[in-house]
């Protein structure tokens, strides 16, 4: 057993205490057999004995006669195991002697240095008297009894000894109410002491409660039963919800963060509060028990306000929002202003000055401030604050600082160009190749004849730059700027070119500081109000507000106070027209009499209006509303109306206006363009859209106001809901519907079978073979009474109907109508349809029915108008088929060619006959002028209707006749075919047709 | 073996602003209760004679709070190193070190002072 080996030395220590005492007492006590097992622990741990530790421990017994105790047994008890086993829970009592003795050294020699006491006493230890000793003893325990406590400096190692175990108590998350975590807590041990009085104690060990963890209190304890008879009749826990907190939670819950105290003297902090809030200041003491600290500021104080103040005087006060500048205070303007200071010391023997109640040091402010008002987080002190705080003359001391230092490197990279400034090399031009430490190694450029390359100190280079080139501010007061060089000078130049880095980004320079950005409208002062102009690395320049003089002025970012919102601001311009954000305006009077742009901003009567062929200030102008007309409002006088003229080149054209259905189809309605803006929305009122994103997201509605600037207003289709949304989430869908439907209520009729041909007939005029099968296709499909019905009653209702998907009804009406459509209105009366009723009423399906016009398969379903191109059989729709605008389309320049190809066949064209379900193959001999061909099959020869016949699709080297277009009729022979291309050769020539133009000559 | 060999120190009588935590053992109690019977962890600082001590020697700024009622058989007051003191109200973390004179006193007493 190791322990045993350790009796040993034991027995020694043990003399020198427990002889004395020469009791012998209850062995059998846990604690001691624990306090035994501690020691030996202890001693195995250190190899040399230390007394000091021991007696610590034993202070522990009240008792003294209680530590006789029989060695032997005690430590024949222990085993390796139980050691190990009991280390945690003896680590609370006997804290971390040994692990400071073996970790801390200093904490050893400090020991050590109290060593010598112990030998004096062990010397002494046999003449002495039992209780003197024991005095000795006690004395010495009070002493260091403390000193176990703090012994216990947290390292890492240490902590992870004392990771909960499953032995260890555990820990009960509860609940109380929001902001009593304290009380609950308090409370808990209250009662605990109440209890434990009266002899009954509770069995909870302890309670926690935890800053940030709102309405929740963790309570330590064997067992939740514990933890219920603990809280019972505390009415600010509730018993409702008690959660175990797993083990390895445990060390979370009570890990808590140290409050950190980042500040201290020298450092620079932000002040949260007051006048200063924002500002830079540098802490000069910090009493961290008092919670306060003493700052240097640079004061806002107007001299002037104080001399007042100082005199008795009453201040006209400016409302509080006005902040003063920051400034030095120079001590001889008060001096000369008969101010009374004092000069004084303060307790470190610094000179101040004490004016009125502030202090004052070299100039600037000091002020004890609460640490709680300091910010010493991400303080990031810019150039010029630590700027304001150097002393005139004290060229160094930023450096000391410890900031810019990191200016000195990188400050060149891998790509500049360079020029070598001093050296025998002087004047070579490179590009830097490698940086390392002060050593740069460049490329020298070609114009030197050198190859290798080089290396130069980082000091005898310098950047540089060409006019021209294109430049980014890399620090500085303009740090993020870009821009061109525009003239290098000898001197200026060192400065700047250090700044800055080629680059390809073009930006107008920053555009946000912190939470205001470029053209913002923020107000200054109580009075006045600016735009920003322009942002740079710690400020932004701002055009005031003030009319018809551009003042722009230089302010800090921590002088911006509020940004101001103009949203729903109109004011009134010259002629008294509304003039909102974002509309047009044209200055009339004023300086800048001529200008005109967009609003902006609207503050008090005071526009701002960005120009953008004004160059200043990012195009801003700042004028009065009175000097201002609107731009398509409604006008007073001649001048404006001249105006209106000069403006209606803006608008869009009236015809637009009068009829936006047929407004072209323009896609997405992006942002308006240039050339259309102010009351530009007119034409958009009426038109259907999609909306493409949000909420609203795939819902169609129409626009019923475009007025709201870049919102318009939308009635949506499917829900009786009118909503505003963005322009830009708006997608056109073309025509407006709606309000074309409205007159045309006729069509509606027949709105919805024709609807799904829509997309075919939208292609009529783009893609005409498509087109010439798919409406009659299409109109097989459907209910032939439909049809019938419709076409001798209302032959110009189709028109109608298919018109209102493709043109506009004034378009219909207009004498120069395309053919296409006249086309297929004439023949409606005589049309295959009634040529051919029967055909109709044998058909069962409207497959059957399709099978009649000839069509060898029916893919033509009206919703997959895709696969009708590719079908031999499409120009085999029957003549005389009403709703056959091929022709008409194919070649709307003749019409009669159009009427004749109803009746297509040519002779010597070999076609399939398709009679009561049988297909054979013949070639026509001859066309018959009422529409019929005589086909000879075989040896026989039929009559057969055109309806029926179809033309047979040659095959390559097959001699062929073309039966459509302007070769119709002229024969050749098929060399090639190119997808629907049929490459054809007639005679000496070689002609590219489509191969549905193209019909296979019979033998 | 619980906590009942110690005397437990005061529970706070508030929980107002005036509560304060000891510098070194973390105790929390009261300004008033550290001015009538000082710390009874740290008795040495005789806070209860030399009042202006309680300034230097507690803090008002200290985070969370752990009512310690068997010290020695908690695992959370062990955790947080406060299983030698007596049971009482303790804080989390303080911020703040007691200042050169203190420590001083704590050597005097040979007490090492940890900062917390």
């Amino acid at each position: 057993m190791g322990a045993q080996n350790y009796d040993d030395d034991e027995e020694v220590e043990e003399e020198e205490e427990e002889e004395p005492e020469g009791e012998d007492l209850d062995d059998d006590e846990d604690y001691e057999e624990e306090d035994r097992k501690k020691r030996k622990r202890k001693q195995k741990r250190n190899s040399y004995v230390d007394d000091v530790a021991e007696e610590d421990e034993d202070e522990e017994d009240d008792a003294p006669s209680r530590k006789k105790r029989g060695r032997s047994r005690a430590s024949a008890f222990i085993d390796d195991a139980a050691q190990v086993a009991s280390d945690e829970e003896e680590e609370e009592e006997e804290e971390e002697e040994g692990f400071i003795e073996d970790t801390i050294p200093e904490e050893e020699s400090s020991r050590r240095s109290r060593i010598p006491q112990r030998p004096a006493l062990l010397d002494t230890g046999e003449d002495l008297e039992d209780i003197e000793i024991e005095k000795m003893l006690q004395q010495r325990y009070k002493t260091t009894s403390y000193d176990t406590y703090d012994d216990s400096e947290a390292t890492v190692v240490e902590q992870q000894a004392l990771l909960p175990s499953v032995k260890d108590p555990k820990l009960y998350m509860l609940t109380c109410p929001v902001c009593h975590e304290r009380e609950a807590v308090v409370c808990l041990m209250q009662k605990y002491l109440d209890f434990q009085a009266k002899n009954e104690p509770l069995l909870i060990k302890s309670a926690v409660a935890i800053d940030h963890l709102k309405g929740f209190i963790y309570v330590e304890a064997d067992k939740e039963a514990y933890v219920k008879q603990a809280i019972k009749g505390l009415r600010n826990i509730f018993p409702k919800t008690i959660h175990l907190v797993p083990i390895k939670e445990m060390t979370d819950v009570l890990t808590v963060e140290k409050k950190s105290f980042d500040i201290d003297k020298e450092n620079w902090v932000r002040v949260k509060t007051g006048l200063y809030k924002g500002d830079l200041a540098r802490v000069l003491d910090v009493d961290h028990v008092r919670q306060r600290a003493r700052i240097k500021l640079v004061p806002r104080v107007e001299i002037q306000e104080l001399v007042a103040k100082l005199e008795g005087k009453e201040i006209p006060k400016s409302k509080g929002f006005s902040v003063r500048p920051p400034q030095r205070f120079v001590m001889q303007e008060l001096r000369e202003m008969k101010v009374h200071i004092e000069r004084r010391r303060d307790a470190r023997g610094d000179h101040y000055e004490q004016v009125a109640n502030m202090q004052f040091m070299d100039g600037y402010l000091i002020k004890n401030v609460s640490l709680k008002t300091l910010n010493a987080v991400d303080v990031m002190p810019s150039l010029d604050e630590l700027q304001s705080f150097q002393k005139p003359g004290d060229d160094d001391s930023v450096d000391a600082f410890g900031l810019s230092s990191s200016r000195k490197r990188g400050q060149f990279v891998k790509g500049d160009t360079v020029v070598a400034v001093e050296g025998d090399l002087k004047g070579i031009q490179g590009v830097v190749e490698k940086v390392d430490e002060d050593n740069v190694e460049i490329r020298p450029d070609k114009k030197s004849g050198l190859k290798d390359v080089l290396r130069f100190h980082i000091k005898q280079l310098s950047k540089h730059f060409e006019p021209g080139n294109h430049v980014k501010v890399t620090s500085g007061k303009h740090e993020g700027a870009t821009g061109m060089i525009v003239k290098i000078e000898r001197d200026s130049v060192r400065v700047f070119r250090d700044s800055i880095v080629e680059t390809s980004e073009v930006t107008c320079g920053l555009t946000k500081l912190g939470e205001f950005e470029l053209h913002d409208l923020i107000a200054l002062d109580p009075m006045t109000v600016g735009v920003i102009v322009r942002i740079e690395a710690d400020g932004c320049q701002v055009l005031k507000g003030t009319p018809d003089k551009q003042e722009v002025i230089t302010v800090k970012q921590r002088d911006l106070r509020k940004r101001l919102y103009n949203k729903m601001i109109n004011t009134q311009d010259r002629d008294t027209n509304v003039v909102s954000v974002k509309d047009i305006v044209r200055v009339v009077s004023g300086p800048f009499k001529g200008k005109q742009g967009v609003v902006e901003h609207i503050n008090r009567g005071i526009l701002f209006v960005q120009d953008r062929q004004h160059l200043e200030n990012g195009g801003f102008i700042c004028v009065r509303a009175t000097s201002c007309l609107a731009l398509g409002g409604s006008r007073g006088d001649k001048q404006v109306n001249h105006i209106a003229a000069a403006f209606s080149s803006l608008k869009p054209p009236s015809q637009f206006l009068q009829s936006p259905r047929r407004s072209p189809v323009r896609g997405p309605y992006g942002p308006p363009s240039g050339n259309n803006p102010g009351r530009r929305n007119d034409n958009y009122v009426g038109r259907s859209v999609k909306i493409r994103t949000g909420p609203y997201k795939g819902y169609r509605g129409r626009v019923v106001d475009a007025s709201g600037g870049r919102s318009v207003r939308i009635e949506l289709e499917s829900q009786m809901k009118i909503v505003t949304v963005d322009r830009d989430i708006l997608s056109d869908i073309g025509d407006v519907q709606s309000s074309f439907r409205e007159p045309t209520r006729y069509g509606m009729g027949s709105q919805t079978p024709v609807h799904p041909s829509r997309t075919p007939m939208h292609s009529a005029y783009m893609t005409p073979m498509r087109d010439s099968s798919a409406t009659p296709i299409h109109d097989g499909m459907r209910t032939p009474m439909r049809d019938r019905a419709w076409n001798p009653t209302t032959p110009l209702r189709d028109d109608t109907g298919w018109g209102a998907h493709t043109t506009s009804p004034q378009y219909m009406q207009q004498p120069g109508t395309p053919l296409a459509t006249r086309s297929y209105e004439a023949p409606t009366p005589g049309s295959g349809w009634a040529n051919t009723p029967g055909s109709y009423a044998d058909s069962g399906s409207p497959v059957e029915a399709v099978a009649h016009y000839g069509n060898p398969s029916s893919p033509y379903l009206p919703g997959t108008p895709g696969a009708l191109p590719m079908t031999p059989a499409v120009p085999g729709t029957p003549g005389g088929q009403p709703m056959t605008p091929g022709s008409g389309v194919l070649d709307p320049t003749s019409p009669a060619t159009g009427k004749l190809e109803k009746q297509w066949g040519l002779p010597e064209l070999m076609v399939t006959l398709r009679r009561n379900g049988d297909t054979t193959i013949g070639v026509i001999e001859e066309v018959l002028p009422d529409g019929y061909c005589r086909l000879s099959i075989g040896d026989d020869t039929v009559t057969v209707s055109h309806s029926e016949i179809e033309i047979v699709q040659p095959e390559k080297n097959d001699r062929i006749k073309v039966v459509y277009g302007e070769f119709r009729g002229v024969s050749g022979k098929l060399i090639g075919i190119d997808s629907d291309d049929g490459i054809v050769r007639t005679g000496t020539d070689v002609k590219i047709l489509n191969m549905k133009f193209l019909g296979k000559v019979g033998k | 073996m619980g906590g009942g060999h110690h005397h437990a120190a005061q529970v706070p009588a508030s929980l107002g602003r005036d509560l304060r935590a000891c510098l070194r053992c973390r105790l929390v109690k009261t300004y008033d209760q550290f001015n009538k019977n000082g710390c009874e962890n740290c008795k040495f600082f005789h806070m209860e004679q030399e009042h202006d001590r309680i300034l230097e020697c507690t803090t008002v700024n200290f985070s969370g709070l752990i009512s310690s009622m068997d010290p020695t058989g908690s695992w959370a007051a062990r955790w947080l190193r406060i299983s030698k003191f007596v049971p009482g109200c303790y804080a989390l973390a303080v911020s703040g070190v007691l200042n050169e004179d203190m420590q001083n006193i704590c050597e005097d007493n040979n007490i090492k002072y940890v900062p917390r």
